[in-house]
């Protein structure tokens, strides 16, 4: 189980993103993350991964625990090796001028086992698509195919936990459901993933439980169901359930912007 | 005839050598965008480290030459971890200054333990001097384009063939999307600077055969930098063709214009040949056109 207890996180010694973040994602399950832009969701994930340290961030207080073990201040590679967590960073984090075989390879340094080739086969029958596209820069592939490149990259690392950082970001509706269904998919075969996600309809209804993150914090959290339910994350997340409709000028973010605390 | 035959043969063969020089600063720009200026000084480091097994302690060629070389990626992950690991993540203009310090106190320490005056250097290789009626190329020149092919060559199967190439092809996109996958940035770049440092040893080593070695012996790294400009500060293909390239010019310039009395013109005119180039592409000839999406 990974558990985040009291996160506070500053970059550069003065910018507080994250002011006390306690949340957990149970084994085996998706835990969705959702806020407005700003709340602090892609620090978040930065520190669990071990990667603030490049963006000049730290983490002044709190614990990020696997099980019982902290991975607090951990450096990335321990993270990824030997508690087989992975982050997917947010816009596709795949490199360009690679080609889609040596992205997956790449992917696999960590590990020393001889079953690499294997898995990149295995990555292929996941994404179809990718196979065709084996011998191609992945630069010149579409946003589609560069997301599954990038959670068939995650899977060469043989992760036990995985991180998703907006999956969906820029993708065309139907090939972000169909991430969703791969997503989906992954935690059915028994991974455990966080989700950080604006889509949040899509999001609540593949995750067992939510989290919702305003200013670094947590305000509200809850099952999934109970949360899709909820007034508030209705409102300001779905966009449906507002009483009347309001005029232009009234629905302006800031007049509108939901106090939590 | 035979004169410009000559004169291309040897500037191909020079070229050779200017062209793992320029494949030494390429591999460390492609991992780290930043420039190594101090390549002068690791080239006359690198060769002290060969010339001591080599003609200090008498070993055999076939032992002292690798010693030689670890010893000189030794020397260059050393620094690295030094001088260049401590700025990790912070913009690459820092390393690059750091390299310009890098030279002075390299230059300097050569100094102090060298002394100023030239060694004598002279390796015992199978004569394989081309001889074609009035054409000659002198054996330590093609042997000296024999082994840096061959280093060309070795450098090429690391980056393209192996674990770590891969690897470090990654990170030379982006430091942070190959931490997040648990590709180990900080040991990769010392094998970069490693790696890059025994290429550089290598010409070093050659270019003192020609003659002797001494802390001024440095003053050829400088070729280096119209190699990689004009080959593409970021293809491996370009620094090896780019080297090419600065070798015929000072050939053709040091055979056929130095002689109307412009004396010390070869020295000038590949800059001026890199002027040309970075008119007509500012990235050189082979460097990365950046992918665009559109």
């Amino acid at each position: 189980m990974l558990a985040v207890e009291n996160l506070r996180v500053v970059y550069r010694d003065v910018i507080s993103i994250l002011n006390g973040v306690s949340l957990q994602a149970n084994p085996q399950e998706i835990s969705v993350i959702l806020g407005a832009n700003g709340a602090g969701k892609t620090t978040l994930l930065r520190a669990i991964a071990g990667l603030l340290s490049i963006y000049d961030g730290d983490i002044i207080e709190g614990d990020i625990k696997l099980g019982q073990v902290s991975i607090k201040g951990k450096e990335s590679r321990e993270i990824v090796k030997k508690f087989g967590l992975t982050y997917v960073m947010e816009d596709r984090p795949v490199f360009w001028y690679l080609t889609i075989e040596e992205n997956l390879a790449a992917a696999a340094y960590s590990r020393w086992d001889g079953e690499i080739k294997a898995d990149i086969e295995k990555v292929f029958t996941y994404f179809p698509v990718l196979k065709s596209l084996r011998h191609k820069k992945a630069g010149y592939t579409s946003g589609g195919e560069q997301q599954m490149l990038a959670i068939g990259m995650s899977l060469m690392t043989k992760p036990k936990i995985l991180l998703f950082d907006e999956p969906s970001l820029g993708l065309a509706p139907l090939v972000s459901e169909e991430l969703f269904r791969i997503i989906q998919k992954l935690n059915r075969e028994g991974l455990t993933i966080l989700l950080v996600e604006q889509n949040a309809q899509a999001a609540l209804q593949i995750g067992h439980r939510g989290y919702v993150l305003e200013n670094g914090r947590v305000v509200l959290e809850g099952e999934a169901p109970v949360l899709l339910a909820n007034e508030d994350v209705r409102e300001f997340y779905l966009g449906v359930g507002a009483k009347e409709r309001r005029s232009y000028q009234e629905s302006k973010r800031y007049k509108r912007r939901k106090r939590w605390l | 005839m035979a004169d410009l035959i000559q004169t291309l043969g040897a500037g191909i063969l020079i070229g050779c050598v200017y062209g793992i020089l320029g494949l030494g600063i390429v591999i460390i720009f492609k991992a780290s965008e930043a420039f190594n200026f101090a390549i002068g000084e690791f080239l006359v480091v690198g060769s002290f480290l060969f010339y001591i097994f080599f003609f200090d302690f008498h070993l055999p060629l076939m032992v002292a030459l690798p010693l030689g070389l670890i010893a000189a990626g030794g020397m260059g992950a050393l620094i690295e971890r030094l001088s260049i690991k401590p700025l990790l993540g912070r913009s690459a203009l820092s390393m690059t200054i750091i390299t310009l310090g890098l030279a002075s106190v390299l230059r300097a320490s050569v100094q102090f333990i060298f002394g100023a005056h030239s060694y004598s250097f002279f390796i015992e290789l199978p004569d394989f001097t081309l001889e074609f009626g009035n054409v000659l190329f002198p054996s330590e020149r093609v042997w000296a384009a024999l082994l840096s092919l061959l280093t060309f060559l070795a450098l090429l199967f690391f980056l393209f063939r192996t674990r770590w190439g891969v690897a470090i092809r990654a990170i030379s996109e982006s430091q942070a999307k190959a931490l997040a996958f648990g590709i180990d940035a900080r040991f990769l770049m010392l094998l970069v600077w490693a790696a890059s440092s025994m290429c550089i040893a290598v010409a070093g080593i050659m270019i003192s055969n020609f003659g002797a070695l001494s802390y001024l012996t440095g003053i050829v790294g400088l070729r280096a930098i119209p190699v990689v400009l004009i080959g593409g500060m970021d293809s491996i293909g370009g620094a090896l063709i780019g080297g090419l390239i600065v070798g015929l010019c000072e050939a053709l310039i040091g055979s056929y214009v130095e002689p109307l009395g412009l004396v010390g013109f070869k020295d000038v005119a590949p800059y001026i040949l890199l002027l040309i180039v970075l008119f007509i592409r500012p990235y050189g000839l082979w460097g990365t056109v950046r992918i665009e999406r559109i």
